[in-house]
């Protein structure tokens, strides 16, 4: 990379605007952790259908949590964090520092993981001194937004900001063998409580993606944006805040009681979710969102659609007591993450002015979503009349992965090609403004 | 507009300067000397002698101008020390060759390295680099005798001193390039990746079976395709985007294959990266005086290649050499120090880039410690569950009424007070929370060491390592621990069991994969597993097998086993396979 050449563009772009981009840089992690998980899934899928090929400490054990983790805290958080830089306008040199800071500590993670340093716990296994990077790279990114906020200011982003600062003890008591969340004790799996309340903050972050648009100035028809500028009173006046604040009260009520996936108000604390489906899109409605965002809106408001959907329709009791433990819940894992997860942080990169993928590519990563969610629902529903599945029928076991693997080709050569496109993008950026929008054809 | 012909030559000159420098000067005239008797203080002063002849050489060639006669004539003077060596005999000879040897490299090497980029473009010299390493590993060039392989470093030269072009391009070929950075950095990085080279070079030929692993019969040409493909990929990469890029690359490489020698099980991987990461960073090497320069002038370029050559090719291989032979392996302190190196000089200028990870790295350092030890067998086996990520393909977690037969509904509390919580979300094996009233701790360690013995086309790998050390029987413990509950509740329901239907399926192939890794073929006992258990299997044919009356009880020993033995059950099985293969078994019976 022409790493000078950069500098020079970056130090003009400074020059001309006064601040240069932080996006671009947390983006191009972002892009750089999706094409790092990618191609650990590629080789655990390759795993599953040779073992043979498996050699050294460096097992499959080892790397599953290094292809979970980088897809969850690179390529799901660092879009995230790119938002948060924006929102707080942090100061290029304080939001480098924030966001190597951050890919550092994820790989010396995955460094630990491969070395045998699991905790056991999934998503959550930091521990020892992988732990303690991880929560000093959160306290660094917590400080850089807080030097942003004394230039900006602003009451709520005050409010925001003590909130945040609670994260780095969160992750680290999150983290801790000593905690764990309900659990379903017919199932082994959690709560339908636990997963409305797992979704909903997920909601909660779909409700504010529009403000995006505000703090991009592409806002021009503020049609309703009760929660954003119109107070307290005004978002009253919002069924759906309602309806969010409804389904919290449910959440809490139904977390309270307890109780298996055979009790109908766990059931009903699932139901709660379906008019999300509705209700998301309705919200959106109410912006005007810029044009280069449409395919990825699409791909997120389907996806979620879906992940609703089958989540709910898995929570019944005769489908999840056949499908739990199953290939059917791995593809559901993939539905969440490659699906919906990835058009959210697409989405969420393309509107902070670092456009991820042409139309073809993102048909192409959909469709190679899809294709592998299916095959493994399938082959799930299949294992679910027996394990037995798994072991007397190799052939159609190794068919089931194969395609698995197929789609997972496509996908990783995708994620290189967006990765590849936004790396030059940083490269060429000039001044990314508010209002403006740059490009990056991949 | 350059003619093709001179770009092909261009890149013949690098592939001959690299292919005289590697066959002759590194190879076989170290050997020649050897032959000729001179002891290693000897060896020590000719080749110290080399390397002074080729830094003033080098700086000579710099300070009088660069010119392609001064090449040509370098590279003659190189064919010549090498055809002496053929001939030189003792210590006397061998120093007045190695001090041609020297000149000619230190003049051809800097004379090279100022004049491409008025022959050709960067991709050029990835070429001509990767093609020098690759003929040097051609088998019959390889394996030749030393005096031949001076020949042949003979022929290199003389061959580069006739392809050198004339200088047909008054400017200089340029891809946009900025300025390489500081030269003094840049410089050091290459040092530190000579000298890790060098060093894990020395290793690798002097450690008899890791040199037949990596340079064995049969892996010359794997090597050979291995050096021209990662120099045409340096060569390109440098192209787009400078020599950072090659240069980080080859340190994670080298990196990774200097640590790898260290480890037994890890030479083999060294094998496969050692040529990548040297090509990659010979190519910058060569490039970087000429091609890495914001206003090129050839004066400037010979120095800073005079400086590069002197500093990180002499000075750096000696000393990579000289730390293996006296430590015998690459420290990795030594691996890290390098590599912070390597990093300061490509990322030098935005420091937040290499020093906050720097940072977060040994605030991480600092703060983690080992974990303890478990005290027993069972605690430590624990960790290893842990650490391997068994999680990941097992559950550990019998749903109430056992719906697929793993063994008592797990207790929640019980599961909950664990720490962690061990329960699993997905899997691609069977449950484990009771495994050790399923199959005995014999069987698991023959089933860890080869699944595939045991089940056709399973999807586990083989954990065979955990056996060299205690980690293997550690787990087994912890596995087998605590299971005499389970083992009653199984016993109960294997005496309630009664199958259901009629048999279904082809019992001779049921038993030949389900039984004949212990029972043998035949079923006498005789498998490819039967002695690895402290009781042979049955001889279903003539064993005392032949005598028991009653058969009922069959399909019970094959669906459930035999408790407190090595027979293990067949849970997965259908009622109509269990009764299939029963019938199969009674008809071996003389």
């Amino acid at each position: 990379m022409n790493e000078a050449l950069d500098g020079e563009r970056r130090a003009a772009a400074a020059t001309a605007c006064g601040e240069p981009p932080q996006p671009p840089l947390a983006g191009v992690h972002a892009l750089g952790w999706l094409v790092a998980a990618n191609a650990v899934g590629l080789w655990l899928s390759l795993l599953l259908l040779r073992p043979g090929w498996q050699a050294g400490e460096w097992t499959y054990g080892r790397w599953v949590p290094v292809h979970l983790d980088a897809q969850l805290y690179g390529w799901t958080a660092l879009p995230l964090v790119a938002w948060l830089l924006r929102i707080y306008e942090v100061p290029r040199r304080w939001a480098e520092v924030a966001v190597w800071a951050w890919t550092a500590a994820l790989a010396l993670g995955c460094l630990n993981w491969l070395q045998g340093g699991s905790s056991g716990k999934i998503f959550l296994d930091w521990s020892g001194g992988a732990l303690v990077e991880f929560v000093v790279a959160l306290v660094l990114l917590w400080l850089a937004l807080a030097r942003g906020w004394l230039r900006v200011r602003g009451g709520w982003r005050l409010v925001a900001l003590l909130a945040l600062a609670g994260v780095p003890l969160m992750m680290f008591l999150a983290a801790s063998p000593e905690v764990y969340p309900p659990v379903d004790e017919t199932t082994g799996g959690p709560t339908g409580s636990s997963l409305l309340g797992s979704t909903l903050f997920v909601v909660g972050l779909m409700l504010m993606l529009p403000a995006v648009l505000l703090e991009r100035g592409l806002q021009s028809a503020p049609v309703a944006a009760p929660f954003l500028r119109g107070g307290l009173k005004s978002a009253l006046r919002s069924w759906t805040l309602v309806f969010f604040g409804v389904s919290w009260v449910v959440f809490g009520v139904t977390e309270a009681m307890g109780g298996t996936h055979r009790d109908w108000w766990q059931i009903l604390a699932m139901l709660f979710l379906v008019p999300w489906i509705f209700l998301l899109p309705r919200w959106w409605r109410r912006y005007e969102w810029p044009e280069e965002s449409r395919a990825w809106r699409w791909s997120l408001l389907g996806w979620w659609g879906l992940l609703v959907l089958s989540g709910v329709t898995a929570y019944f009791p005769e489908v999840l007591d056949r499908l739990k433990f199953t290939q059917g819940l791995v593809a559901h894992s993939h539905l969440a993450m490659a699906g919906f997860t990835s058009s959210f942080g697409a989405l969420l990169l393309t509107l902070l002015g670092v456009r991820v993928g042409s139309t073809r590519t993102i048909v192409a990563w959909n469709a190679a979503a899809l294709g592998m969610v299916v095959v493994l629902a399938a082959m799930g529903w299949l294992e679910g009349g027996g394990y037995g599945w798994m072991v007397e029928r190799p052939l159609w076991r190794s068919v089931g992965l194969g395609l698995r693997t197929v789609f997972g080709m496509v996908m990783f050569g995708v994620s290189v090609g967006w990765f590849v496109a936004g790396r030059r993008a940083a490269v060429a950026t000039a001044c990314p403004g508010p209002g403006q929008l740059r490009e990056v054809q991949a | 507009m350059v003619a093709v012909t001179t770009k092909l030559r261009a890149a013949g000159v690098v592939a001959s300067v690299y292919g005289f420098f590697l066959i002759f000067a590194q190879f076989a005239f170290v050997e020649i000397l050897r032959g000729d008797g001179v002891g290693m203080p000897g060896e020590k002063v000719a080749l110290g002698a080399m390397a002074l002849s080729g830094i003033v050489a080098g700086f000579l060639v710099a300070l009088r101008g660069v010119s392609v006669p001064v090449l040509r004539a370098a590279l003659v003077v190189g064919a010549v020390a090498a055809g002496l060596a053929t001939m030189a005999g003792g210590f006397f000879g061998g120093l007045f060759v190695a001090v041609l040897t020297g000149a000619g490299i230190g003049g051809a090497t800097v004379s090279a390295a100022a004049l491409l980029p008025r022959w050709c473009g960067v991709g050029w010299v990835g070429l001509g680099t990767g093609l020098g390493y690759a003929l040097c590993n051609v088998p019959w060039v390889f394996s030749m005798a030393p005096q031949g392989q001076a020949w042949v470093g003979a022929v290199f030269a003389g061959v580069g001193a006739l392809l050198a072009p004339k200088v047909e391009e008054p400017g200089r070929f340029h891809h946009g390039l900025p300025r390489a950075g500081a030269a003094t950095v840049a410089v050091l990085a290459f040092l530190a990746l000579v000298w890790l080279d060098s060093a894990a070079f020395f290793i690798i030929q002097h450690e008899r079976e890791l040199k037949a692993g990596t340079w064995g019969d049969g892996m010359l040409w794997r090597n050979a395709g291995l050096h021209l493909t990662a120099a045409l990929v340096a060569g390109w990469w440098f192209a787009c985007g400078g020599w950072k890029g090659p240069v980080s690359a080859a340190l994670v490489v080298l990196a990774t294959a200097a640590l790898a020698v260290n480890a037994e099980a890890g030479r083999p991987v060294a094998g496969w990266l050692y040529p990548v990461g040297v090509s990659l960073y010979s190519t910058a090497l060569v490039a970087w005086p000429g091609y890495g320069m914001e206003a090129w002038r050839m004066k400037s370029a010979a120095t800073r290649a005079a400086w590069v050559f002197a500093v990180a090719g002499w000075f750096g291989s000696a000393n990579g050499i000289g730390m293996a032979q006296t430590l015998h392996r690459v420290p990795p302190m030594f691996v890290v120090l390098a590599a912070i190196v390597v990093l300061v000089a490509v990322f030098g200028r935005r420091w937040r880039a290499w020093a906050t990870p720097l940072g977060v790295g040994l605030v991480g350092w600092v703060f983690s410690k080992s974990k303890p030890e478990g005290a027993d067998a069972v605690a430590r086996g624990r960790q290893v569950y842990l650490a391997e990520g068994c999680i990941a393909c097992h559950s550990r977690y019998v749903r109430p009424g056992d719906p697929e037969g793993w063994g008592p509904p797990s207790e929640l509390e019980e599961v909950r007070n664990q720490r962690p919580v061990l329960i699993g979300n997905r899997r691609q094996g069977p449950d484990l929370a009771h495994v050790g009233a399923r199959r005995s701790a014999a069987w698991l360690r023959e089933h860890f060491i080869a699944p595939r013995k045991f089940v056709k086309d399973s999807a586990m790998p083989s954990y065979a390592h955990l056996f060299e050390d205690r980690r293997g029987d550690d787990l087994i413990a912890w596995l087998t621990d605590g299971q005499g509950d389970a083992l009653v509740w199984r016993m109960q329901r294997a005496a309630e069991w009664k199958p259901e239907g009629t048999a279904a399926g082809d019992g001779a192939a049921l038993f030949a994969a389900h039984c004949a890794a212990c029972h043998g073929p035949g079923g006498r006992g005789d498998g490819g597993l039967a002695d690895r258990f402290a009781k042979p299997p049955a001889n279903l044919v003539d064993g005392p097998f032949v005598w028991t009356a009653d058969t009922g009880n069959l399909p019970r020993v094959i669906r459930w086993g035999v408790p407190g033995t090595d027979m293990p059950g067949h849970e997965l099985l259908s009622d109509g396979g269990v009764l299939a293969l029963a019938e199969w078994v009674r008809g071996l019976r003389r």
